[in-house]
C-alpha cells in the first residue's frame, strides 16, 4: 500500500522529478567527464610533455568539484524532501511506523541516486569520447595520444561518490523528517519570521562585513605582498563579509523600499515581503551563490585569459616567428602563402667555430627586436599587448650579439661576424641561407605555421627558433590551466545555478497557497507572472553582483601571473551570463507551473 | 419591486469530466437573483453542489451554460484580465479559511485590493482605516495575520473584502473555522454592514445558526434548489427554527 501511495506522488509531480533527474543526471555526467579526463593515467603519461603540472591541477579541480557536487546533491535532496515531505506525512497519520518511513526515505533516496549517477555515467561518457578531445586538443594545441573515454576507475570513482553523497544525505533527511511532527509535515513551514529592523546589530554587521572585504580585496590586491597568504586570508574575509552583507544590507534594503510610495501599487508590496520573507531563510545559499560565481566567473576568466596571454606572451618574446634555416623551394613557398609581416633572407658561412654574416645585409635590412624582456614590469606590460618592433644598428648588433645568436637554429651559442661583401665571398665554405619571418598573427596561422614544421622534416619545435616554438611551449603549459579553468568554471556555474534554483523550487509548495489567495481576491494572472520573474531575478541578481564585484577585485591576484587579467573580459562575463540567464528563466518556469492556479476560465 | 437583482443566476449547469469519460453534473439548472440590499443564505450538505456554485459566482470556475449576470454584467463576455478585474473590483470575498497573506501585516492585507487596481498609497490609507474603524480592527492594522486570533482575522478578512466597495460580499463559510462567539460577532457585524451600507451578501453554509441571520435561504440538494424559505417579520430564533424545520424535512 505504501509503495502504491509512494508511487503515486511521484507521479503527480512527475515534471519536478524530471528537473531533479536532469539536475543530477548532468551533475554526475560533469563529474565523470571530469574525471575520466583528470585520473586517466594512460593519458596523463602520454601526454606529460603536453600537460605540465597535470597531476597537481587535476588533483586541486577534483576536489573542488567534489566540495561543490556535496553541496548541490544537499540541496538537490532538500528540494526532493520539500516534494515528498507531505506524503510522508500522511503515511506516518495513516499509522506508518517512523522506522518504516525512515527506511522508505532510505530507499527512495538511493534509489534516486543510483539510477542518476549510472544515467549520468554513461551521459559523461558520451560526452567525453565527442567533446572531450576537441575540447583538449583544441587548448592543449596537440592532437592526444591514447585517450580512452571509457575508463574504469573514473567510473568507479563517480558512482561511488555519488552512492556515498546520497547515502549521506538520505540519512539526513531521515534524521530531519523523524524530528517534525506529523503536523508540521502535513502543513508544511507556514510561520513568518517577522522581519525587523535592529540598527545597532545591523549597522554592526554593515560595518563588520564592508571592513571584511574591503580586508578581502586588499589582500587580493597586494598578493605580492601577502603571497600563499592572500588566498585563505581572501577567502575567510569575503566569506564572512558576504554573509554579513546579505543580512543586513540587503533585508535593510528591502523595508526601506516597502515603505516607499512605489511599494504601493500593484504587486510590489507583495513581491517586497515576500523577498524579506526569504532573504532571511537564503542569506547563506546566498552567500555561498555569490562566492561560487566568482569562484566559476574567476576560473573561467584566467582560463581564457591564460590562452590570450599564451598568444601575446609568444608573440612579444621574439621579433620573428621563425628562424629557417636553408629553407627548401617547398618550405619557402608555405611561407609565402602566410600573413606575413616581415621575411627576410640572410647568408651565411659557418666555420667550426664562427658564423660569418654579410655586414652589407644587415645593413639593408637591419635585423629587428622587440625589446621584450619580463612580463611582471608594468610598463613592458603594455607594450605587449601591440609589440613594436626596432630595426638594430650594426653597432647595436655587436654589442648585443645574443639577439642574432638566439636566431641561429641548432647553434643558438656561436659567435658571429659581419663582413663585407668580398671577405664574404673569399671565404672557402659553402654559403647557406637563413630565413627569419614574421607572421601578422600568430593565433590565426598556426595550422600553416604547423605544417612548415612538417615540411621542414618535422624537427623538435623547441630546436626552431622564434616566437612559434615559444607559442607551441607556452600553449602546452597553459592549455592545462586553460582547460581547467573553463572546465571547472561551467561545472560551478551549472551547479550552483541548479542549487539556487533548488532551493527557489523546494519553497514554491508553500509559495503556492499564497498565489492561489491572490488569484481568488482579483489579481490579474499577468500580474502573478511578473511578480514571481521579479522576485527570483532579485534572488538570481543578487549573487550575481556581488559574485562579479569579487571576480573584479579577485582577478588583482592573478596580476603576478598574467599580462592583463582583465584583457577582453567580456567574453567570459558573457558566456556566463547567457547560461546564468537560462537557469533563471528555467526557474521561473517551473515556480510557475508549481504555484500558479490552473483555473480553465483563465484560459 | 423594480430594482435589478445585483445577482441574476439563470439556469446554470455545471459537468465535470470530459466527454467520452465518466461525467458528473454538479449543477444541474440553478436560478435565482439577490437584490441590492439581500442577504442571502444557500444551504445544502457536502457534495450539494454549494462550492460549485460559490466559484462560478466568483469567476474563479466557468458553468457548462447558463448565464450570470453580476451588477450588469454577463461574466461569460469576460476575457483574461478583465476576469481577474472583475474578482478585485466588484467582488468581496470571505473564505472559511481566511486566505489572509500570513507575509503581509494586516494593514497590507486590507489595501492589497486597492494597490492591485494602482491606487497610490495616499488614496488608500484613509480607505483602509474607514473600514478598519467599522470592523473594529484599528488596533491589529500592524500585527502580522499569525499573531492574532481566527475571529480577528475573519475580520480582517471582511475589511479587506469590502474596502474596495465591491457589487457583493461572497461568504464560504465565513464562521466554519471560528469559536461561537466569533461566528456571532462576525454575523453581527456582516448583518450590521449589509443593513447600513446595503452591500448584498450572499452566504454559503451549512450551519442552520449562520444562516439564520440570512433574509432568505436557498436550499440545495443534488444540484437543483429544492426550496427557499424567509425570515419575514420572524424574530431570528423564531427563522432558526424554521431552518432547522427544514433542514429536517430536506433530507
Amino acid at each position: 500500500m505504501l509503495n502504491k501511495l509512494a508511487f503515486a506522488g511521484v507521479k503527480s509531480r512527475l515534471k519536478d522529478y524530471v528537473v531533479l533527474f536532469f539536475g543530477l543526471i548532468m551533475s554526475s555526467a560533469i563529474f565523470y567527464m571530469f574525471e575520466s579526463l583528470a585520473t586517466n593515467k594512460a593519458f596523463i603519461k602520454a601526454n606529460a610533455q603536453q600537460i605540465t603540472g597535470a597531476n597537481f591541477i587535476f588533483l586541486f579541480g577534483a576536489i573542488l568539484l567534489t566540495i561543490i557536487t556535496l553541496v548541490y546533491v544537499f540541496y538537490a535532496n532538500s528540494f526532493l524532501m520539500s516534494m515528498r515531505r507531505h506524503d510522508y506525512g500522511l503515511f506516518m497519520m495513516l499509522g506508518a511506523k517512523q522506522s518504516k518511513i525512515g527506511q522508505l526515505i532510505l530507499v527512495e533516496t538511493m534509489a534516486i541516486g543510483t539510477i542518476a549517477s549510472v544515467i549520468g555515467t554513461i551521459i559523461g561518457w558520451g560526452f567525453t569520447a565527442s567533446v572531450g578531445p576537441f575540447l583538449m586538443s583544441r587548448m592543449i594545441g596537440n592532437k592526444l595520444q591514447h585517450f580512452n573515454a571509457f575508463y574504469v576507475p573514473a567510473i568507479v570513482t563517480t558512482i561511488v561518490l555519488y552512492l556515498i553523497l546520497f547515502l549521506i544525505a538520505g540519512i539526513i533527511n531521515r534524521l530531519a523528517l523523524t524530528k517534525t511532527s506529523v503536523l508540521q509535515l502535513l502543513k508544511g513551514d507556514s510561520q513568518p519570521n517577522r522581519p525587523v529592523l535592529k540598527p545597532v546589530s545591523q549597522l554592526l554587521q554593515v560595518v563588520v562585513g564592508v571592513l571584511l572585504l574591503m580586508l578581502g580585496y586588499y589582500a587580493m590586491s597586494h598578493v605580492e605582498k601577502f603571497a600563499l597568504s592572500t588566498i585563505p586570508i581572501g577567502l575567510v574575509t569575503i566569506v564572512l563579509g558576504t554573509y554579513f552583507l546579505f543580512n543586513a544590507i540587503f533585508v535593510w534594503l528591502i523595508l526601506l523600499l516597502k515603505r516607499s510610495g512605489w511599494a504601493s501599487l500593484g504587486l510590489r508590496n507583495f513581491t517586497l515581503s515576500q523577498l524579506s520573507f526569504r532573504l532571511h531563510n537564503y542569506t547563506k545559499i546566498l552567500s555561498v551563490v555569490s562566492i561560487l560565481i566568482a569562484l566559476s566567473l574567476g576560473a573561467i576568466t584566467v582560463g581564457i585569459g591564460m590562452q590570450k596571454q599564451v598568444t601575446a606572451l609568444s608573440t612579444a618574446s621574439e621579433a620573428y616567428t621563425m628562424a629557417i634555416k636553408n629553407p627548401s623551394r617547398h618550405t619557402n613557398h608555405l611561407i609565402d602563402k602566410l600573413t606575413l609581416d616581415t621575411k627576410v633572407t640572410y647568408q651565411q658561412k659557418e666555420t667550426s667555430k664562427i658564423i660569418y654574416y654579410r655586414a652589407d645585409q644587415f645593413k639593408d635590412r637591419p635585423l629587428e627586436f622587440t625589446g621584450f624582456q619580463s612580463p611582471l614590469n608594468s610598463k613592458q606590460k603594455n607594450r605587449l599587448a601591440s609589440p613594436t618592433y626596432q630595426n638594430l644598428t650594426s653597432t647595436q648588433l655587436t654589442q648585443h650579439p645574443e639577439k642574432l645568436m638566439a636566431l641561429q637554429p641548432n647553434a643558438p651559442q656561436k659567435p658571429f661576424r659581419l663582413v663585407s661583401r668580398t671577405t664574404f665571398n673569399k671565404l672557402p665554405v659553402h654559403a647557406q641561407r637563413l630565413t627569419l619571418f614574421r607572421v601578422k598573427n600568430l593565433q590565426a596561422d598556426k595550422t600553416d605555421l604547423k605544417h612548415i614544421v612538417t615540411s621542414m622534416g618535422n624537427p623538435a619545435v623547441d630546436t626552431v627558433p622564434g616566437a612559434y616554438g615559444t607559442f607551441v611551449l607556452a600553449t602546452a603549459m597553459f592549455g592545462g590551466l586553460e582547460f581547467m579553468g573553463f572546465f571547472l568554471g561551467i561545472a560551478f556555474l551549472a551547479m550552483l545555478a541548479s542549487c539556487l534554483m533548488f532551493k527557489i523550487l523546494s519553497g514554491a509548495a508553500t509559495d503556492k497557497r499564497r498565489y492561489e489567495m491572490l488569484n481568488k481576491i482579483g489579481a490579474r494572472p499577468s500580474r502573478l507572472r511578473a511578480s514571481i520573474a521579479r522576485e527570483i531575478l532579485v534572488l538570481f541578481v543578487l549573487p550575481a553582483i556581488v559574485g562579479v564585484v569579487h571576480v573584479l577585485f579577485g582577478l588583482l591576484m592573478f596580476k603576478v601571473l598574467m599580462l592583463n587579467p582583465y584583457y577582453q573580459i567580456w567574453l567570459p562575463f558573457t558566456i556566463f551570463f547567457v547560461l546564468y540567464m537560462i537557469y533563471y528563466i528555467i526557474t521561473v518556469r517551473l515556480y510557475e507551473h508549481i504555484v500558479l492556479p490552473k483555473l480553465r476560465i483563465d484560459n | 419591486m423594480t430594482m435589478t437583482p445585483v445577482v441574476s443566476v439563470r439556469d446554470l449547469h455545471k459537468t465535470y469530466g470530459k466527454t467520452g469519460q465518466k461525467q458528473y453534473e454538479a449543477l444541474k439548472g440553478i436560478s435565482f437573483d439577490v437584490e441590492t440590499d439581500e442577504f442571502v443564505g444557500i444551504m445544502g450538505a457536502s457534495g450539494s453542489g454549494k462550492t460549485t456554485l460559490l466559484n462560478i459566482l466568483a469567476t474563479l470556475d466557468a458553468p457548462t451554460s447558463g448565464e450570470v449576470e453580476i451588477n450588469q454584467q454577463v461574466l461569460a463576455n469576460l476575457k483574461g484580465n478583465q476576469i481577474a478585474d472583475f474578482r478585485a473590483k466588484q467582488v468581496g470575498f470571505i473564505f472559511q479559511d481566511f486566505n489572509l497573506l500570513e507575509n503581509l501585516t494586516n494593514y497590507e492585507n486590507i489595501a492589497l485590493p486597492l494597490s492591485l487596481q494602482n491606487i497610490s498609497r495616499k488614496k488608500a490609507q484613509p480607505e483602509v482605516q474607514r473600514i478598519a474603524k467599522q470592523l473594529n480592527i484599528e488596533s491589529l492594522l500592524e500585527k502580522y495575520p499569525t499573531e492574532i486570533s481566527g475571529g480577528q482575522k475573519q475580520r480582517v478578512a471582511a475589511a479587506r473584502a469590502l474596502v474596495s466597495h465591491p457589487a457583493i460580499l461572497f461568504g464560504d463559510e465565513p464562521t466554519g473555522a471560528l469559536d461561537s462567539n466569533s461566528a456571532r460577532d462576525l454575523l453581527e457585524m456582516l448583518n450590521t454592514i449589509n443593513h447600513d451600507q446595503q452591500v448584498p451578501i450572499l452566504l454559503v453554509t451549512h450551519d442552520p445558526f449562520s444562516a439564520s441571520y440570512c433574509q432568505r435561504i436557498l436550499f440545495i440538494k443534488d444540484g437543483k434548489i429544492g426550496q427557499e424559505i424567509k425570515k419575514g417579520t420572524h424574530t431570528r430564533q423564531q427563522f432558526y427554527q424554521a431552518i432547522l424545520d427544514t433542514l429536517g424535512t430536506f433530507d
